[in-house]
């Protein structure tokens, strides 16, 4: 009676193979394509001559404001969510009564499951310069004529925070309440306060999942542009919109290509710095905690 | 405890010098349940309190009480004379042993027992030195630069014990520390930990539902049922005198048997009658029961002369306890008895013969029947 058996990292290849197909083939399409050219009107991209023409195409004053307003929205966003996640995950996975945590967490998916663009394009509405959130703020003294800010980059930091929320509560609720109840009361115990619990115990226990939410809003956001499209227009344009347009508008998928390769590289980087200068700034906290022993002479 | 400024100087009392712990009258209720109904308890500095009882009898909610992390509906708590209602967790002087260690898994052994020292703001240099000799004292020197999720149970929890000790509290709170521990380990803990308390001075207050362990290590046990202390005394007198047939059941195993009080003062049922040393001062035909313990129970094939205390039975079956050798005879009316004899001159007796047991009148506790038992000892098979 003997069966065939499969290796059990079979189970694995499926997802292995589909990114291989879906996200690596055309990560590195997009880098051939950057080095080639638009041949003409009618033709989206040529690859018979190589060259660095279109990066150096790609970084014109426009682009860089881009740029940087991409990494102004991307950072402030990715910010704000933290901020206004932290103490939501931390309220529900350490002071809320566990039976009321599953529907707390429905409402916080609810919303996420309705369409990205609708979402958004319901903010139009209440922004808008005329619109009901105007006439509340008038009505309230609070401004005095139209709501100025639909079509900026205010508009769309505030519909990034509202559309990637979720993303971050997620993971650090998951981080938080694996910080159990035991450590926290341990910590009080040894003379700790709650101050120096939360940034000696909780916050490092839950560090996994800070940095997973963080990443996990920040780099959609970066490349974010149904928002900035909607929220931003002129004043709050985003790379994501650029990189679209030379796609879908201009039909030139080279510098598309390359604009596209800049953004992942914009975001790789400053990814990667935000961790050093984090790091950096926490060293001397945490060389002052730090005990070596050593082995007993 | 050092109090920071005049003009919140706390009153001392002169009686209670430092170790000391007061609990007047203090309620804790949780919704509808009262958790610890009303317990008065003094305990003295340098003693060694266990607090015993099933889970839900309050012992460990009396204990988060005295470690602030729950509040008490009503009543006072007096540590080292300090009231200490409304003085949160980290700035009382006592520490805790918790039930599942809660070292902290991203720092490492010496960091975990350095980190009261560091809330402290201890300078650097005694803070290590501390550390160490806090490790040599619980023999962890070597495991320092460990993390703690690289440890066995026992290590983690001597661990827990040091991160707490190096803080010199006043008092010590442990709770239920040796409960996942194995057999061998907890009693070789056990002798540990007196010996550390003993050598330290310093107030233990012990949680634990395992009576072997609070009889083993305790000055006093308070033996606690539906969140009310049932009895306050020595080992020794909580053994031999309990005050309830609770207790009795609690501490030890017993033999229990249910009659009427007939007037002589012996309880008396269908199978014949019990004689107590110290009769119960109860009217004649109340309902009583007699508690007495297997280790006092002589067994023998022979029938003995006419006495009281005797019930014969079938012999069902003979077990090996190391040190003794444990009878289980079956009286009849689904009834059992319990006897139990030092290995050293121990009867021989043959399987399924008929034996006899007999117990002295002063080895029998006669209480009011109406007070349950816990555990249910009155069959003794377990």
């Amino acid at each position: 009676m003997s069966r065939l058996r499969l290796p059990r990292p079979i189970l694995a290849f499926p997802a292995i193979g589909w990114l291989l197909i879906f996200f690596v083939a055309p990560v590195l399409l997009v880098l051939w394509f950057s080095f080639g050219y638009k041949p003409g009107v009618f033709q989206t991209h040529a690859n018979d001559k190589l060259s660095f023409d279109r990066y150096a195409e790609a970084l014109n004053p426009t682009f860089f404001t881009t740029f940087w307003n991409t990494l102004w929205v991307g950072v402030a966003g990715t910010l704000l969510c933290l901020i206004i996640a932290f103490p939501v995950a931390y309220w529900m996975a350490a002071k809320i009564p566990s039976r009321y945590r599953g529907l707390l967490i429905a409402l916080v998916m609810v919303p996420y499951w309705t369409n990205f663009l609708v979402r958004t394009i319901g903010w139009q509405i209440i922004l808008a310069p005329h619109g009901w959130l105007s006439a509340a703020l008038n009505w309230l003294g609070l401004i005095d004529g139209s709501l100025d800010i639909l079509y900026t980059r205010s508009a769309v930091l505030l519909g990034v925070v509202y559309n990637y929320l979720p993303l971050m509560i997620l993971p650090l609720y998951v981080a938080f309440d694996r910080v159990s109840q035991d450590m926290r009361e341990a910590s009080k115990d040894l003379g700790a306060g709650r101050i120096a619990t939360l940034l000696r115990v909780t916050i490092p226990l839950a560090m996994p999942g800070i940095i997973v939410g963080t990443l996990l809003v920040y780099i959609p956001l970066m490349g974010d542009y149904i928002t900035a499209t909607v929220l931003g227009g002129a004043k709050g344009n985003m790379a994501g919109v650029l990189v679209a347009s030379q796609f879908q508008t201009a039909q030139n998928w080279a510098l598309g290509s390359a604009m596209a390769v800049l953004l992942i590289l914009l975001i790789l980087v400053s990814a990667a710095l935000a961790g050093l200068i984090i790091w950096l700034l926490l060293l001397p906290f945490n060389r002052s905690r730090r005990l070596v022993i050593g082995v007993a002479k | 405890m050092t109090t920071t400024s005049g003009a919140i100087a706390v009153e001392k009392r002169p009686d209670e010098p430092a170790g000391t712990v007061v609990l007047d009258s203090v309620t804790k209720i949780f919704g509808e349940s009262t958790a610890v109904d009303n317990i008065s308890l003094r305990v003295e500095p340098g003693e060694f309190l266990s607090l015993l009882g099933p889970s839900g009898c309050g012992k460990t909610t009396t204990l988060r009480m005295l470690a602030g992390f729950e509040t008490p509906n009503s009543g006072s708590i007096r540590i080292s004379g300090e009231d200490v209602l409304g003085i949160p967790p980290y700035k009382r002087n006592v520490n805790t042993v918790f039930q599942a260690y809660a070292l902290f898994p991203h720092l490492s052994v010496a960091e975990n027992v350095a980190y009261g020292l560091q809330q402290k703001k201890v300078p650097k240099a005694e803070v290590r030195e501390k550390v160490v000799s806090a490790l040599e004292m619980v023999k962890m020197r070597s495991f320092a630069d460990r993390k703690p999720t690289q440890l066995s149970g026992g290590q983690q929890q001597r661990i827990a014990l040091a991160r707490a000790l190096v803080n010199q509290p006043a008092v010590l709170l442990l709770d239920e520390p040796l409960g996942a521990l194995d057999r061998q380990l907890r009693e070789e803990m056990q002798l540990e930990l007196k010996l550390l308390q003993s050598q330290l001075g310093i107030t233990f207050i012990f949680v634990t539902h395992d009576q072997g362990e609070a009889l083993s290590m305790s000055d006093r046990i308070a033996i606690m049922r539906e969140g009310k202390i049932e009895q306050l005394a020595d080992a020794e007198t909580i053994y031999s005198s309990p005050t309830s047939a609770y207790v009795a059941g609690f501490i030890g195993q017993q033999n229990f048997f249910e009659g009427t009080l007939n007037k002589d003062g012996n309880l008396e049922n269908s199978g014949g009658k019990i004689r107590a040393a110290i009769p119960l001062s109860a009217q004649t035909g109340t309902a009583v029961r007699a508690a007495i313990r297997p280790e006092d129970i002589t067994i023998d094939s022979k029938e003995p002369g006419p006495q009281i205390n005797a019930i014969s039975g079938s012999l069902v079956s003979i077990s090996h306890l190391g040190e003794t050798l444990q009878y289980l005879v079956d009286v009849g009316g689904g009834h059992t008895v319990l006897a139990r004899r030092p290995r050293p001159g121990a009867p021989r007796l043959e399987l399924k013969s008929k034996v006899w047991c007999t117990w002295t009148p002063e080895s029998v506790l006669m209480f009011h029947a109406h007070e349950e038992s816990p555990g249910s000892h009155d069959s003794p098979e377990e």
